[in-house]
C-alpha cells in the first residue's frame, strides 16, 4: 500500500456522527411566501430600471427632435426673411 | 417572379424613408463642427410622447412632427471656406428633379456668397416633403422632411427658436 492509498483510506474512513448531533439546530427551510417577495422585488426593480432607461431614452429622442427642428425651421425663417427683403 | 416581389419588398422595409441622398461623407472630413441627424418616423413619434403640450414651443414641434415619415439633416461648418465643392452641391441638386420635385424658391446672395434653395415633393396634390440646401462659404445644411409639413409653421417656429450652437467633433 503506497503513501496515497492510505491518505486515501484516512480520508474516506467511515466516522459515526457525535452524540449531540441530533441535538444541534438545522437551518429553517426558506419559506415559499420569501421566495415570492425576493421575485417580486426583482421584478419591480427590473421594471423601475426599464422605465428609467425609456426615459431616458425619450429625452435624448426629444432633444433630437428639437434640434432638428430648430436648425430645418431657422434655415427656412432665414430664407424667407431673404426673399421677403429681395421682393421689398 | 413571387421571390423577387418579396425580396424588392423586403429590401424596401430596410431603406431608410429618406427621400434622396447626401452623399456627403467627403465634406464631414473637412468641417470643423457638424451635425447628423437622422430621425425615422417610429423615432419622431416616440420622442412626441415625451414633449410638454404646455410648453409653447413643444408644443408647436409636436403639432408639426405629428404625421412626419423622418427628418434627415447634415450641418456642417467651416473653419475656412472650400470645405465643400459645387460638386456636392450638384450631388443632391440632381436628385431634386421633376417630376418627383419641384423648387419652391433660390437665393443667391453674391455679397455673402449664401446660396439657398427649397424643393418640395408633392404626393396626390398634398406635400410629402422637402428638402432644404442652404450654402455659405463656411457653412453647409441640408435638411429632408419626410411627409406632410406645415411650412408656415416651421419658419415661424425657426424665427424664435433660434439656431444652436453646434456640437464640437
Amino acid at each position: 500500500m503506497d503513501w496515497l492509498e492510505q491518505e486515501l483510506k484516512e480520508a474516506l474512513r467511515k466516522q459515526e456522527p457525535s452524540p449531540d448531533f441530533m441535538k444541534r439546530p438545522r437551518r429553517a427551510p426558506v419559506a415559499p411566501v420569501r421566495n415570492w417577495l425576493a421575485a417580486a422585488a426583482a421584478v419591480v426593480l427590473a421594471v423601475g430600471a426599464g422605465g428609467a432607461y425609456r426615459e431616458y431614452e425619450g429625452q435624448v429622442a426629444k432633444q433630437k427632435v428639437m434640434l432638428a427642428m430648430r436648425i430645418a425651421g431657422s434655415n427656412m425663417n432665414h430664407i424667407q426673411r431673404h426673399i421677403l427683403e429681395a421682393q421689398q | 417572379m413571387k421571390r423577387l416581389a418579396l425580396a424588392a419588398l423586403m429590401f424596401a422595409a430596410v431603406l431608410p424613408a429618406q427621400q434622396f441622398k447626401f452623399n456627403l461623407d467627403g465634406v464631414g472630413a473637412k468641417a470643423s463642427d457638424s451635425v447628423d441627424l437622422s430621425l425615422s418616423g417610429p423615432m419622431l413619434q416616440f420622442a412626441a410622447k415625451f414633449l410638454d403640450g404646455k410648453d409653447p414651443d413643444e408644443a408647436k414641434v409636436k403639432k408639426l412632427i405629428g404625421g412626419l415619415e423622418g427628418i434627415y439633416i447634415k450641418r456642417f461648418e467651416f473653419k475656412k471656406g472650400g470645405g465643400y465643392a459645387d460638386v456636392d452641391l450638384e450631388g443632391i441638386r440632381s436628385q431634386l428633379k421633376a417630376p418627383a420635385w419641384s423648387k419652391m424658391v433660390g437665393y443667391k446672395s453674391s455679397t455673402d456668397g449664401e446660396n439657398a434653395e427649397i424643393y418640395m415633393r408633392m404626393e396626390a396634390s398634398k406635400i410629402a416633403g422637402i428638402a432644404i440646401l442652404c450654402a455659405a462659404p463656411k457653412e453647409l445644411t441640408v435638411v429632408n422632411i419626410v411627409g406632410p409639413i406645415d411650412l408656415d409653421s416651421l419658419a415661424e417656429l425657426g424665427g424664435h427658436l433660434g439656431l444652436p450652437k453646434l456640437q464640437k467633433k
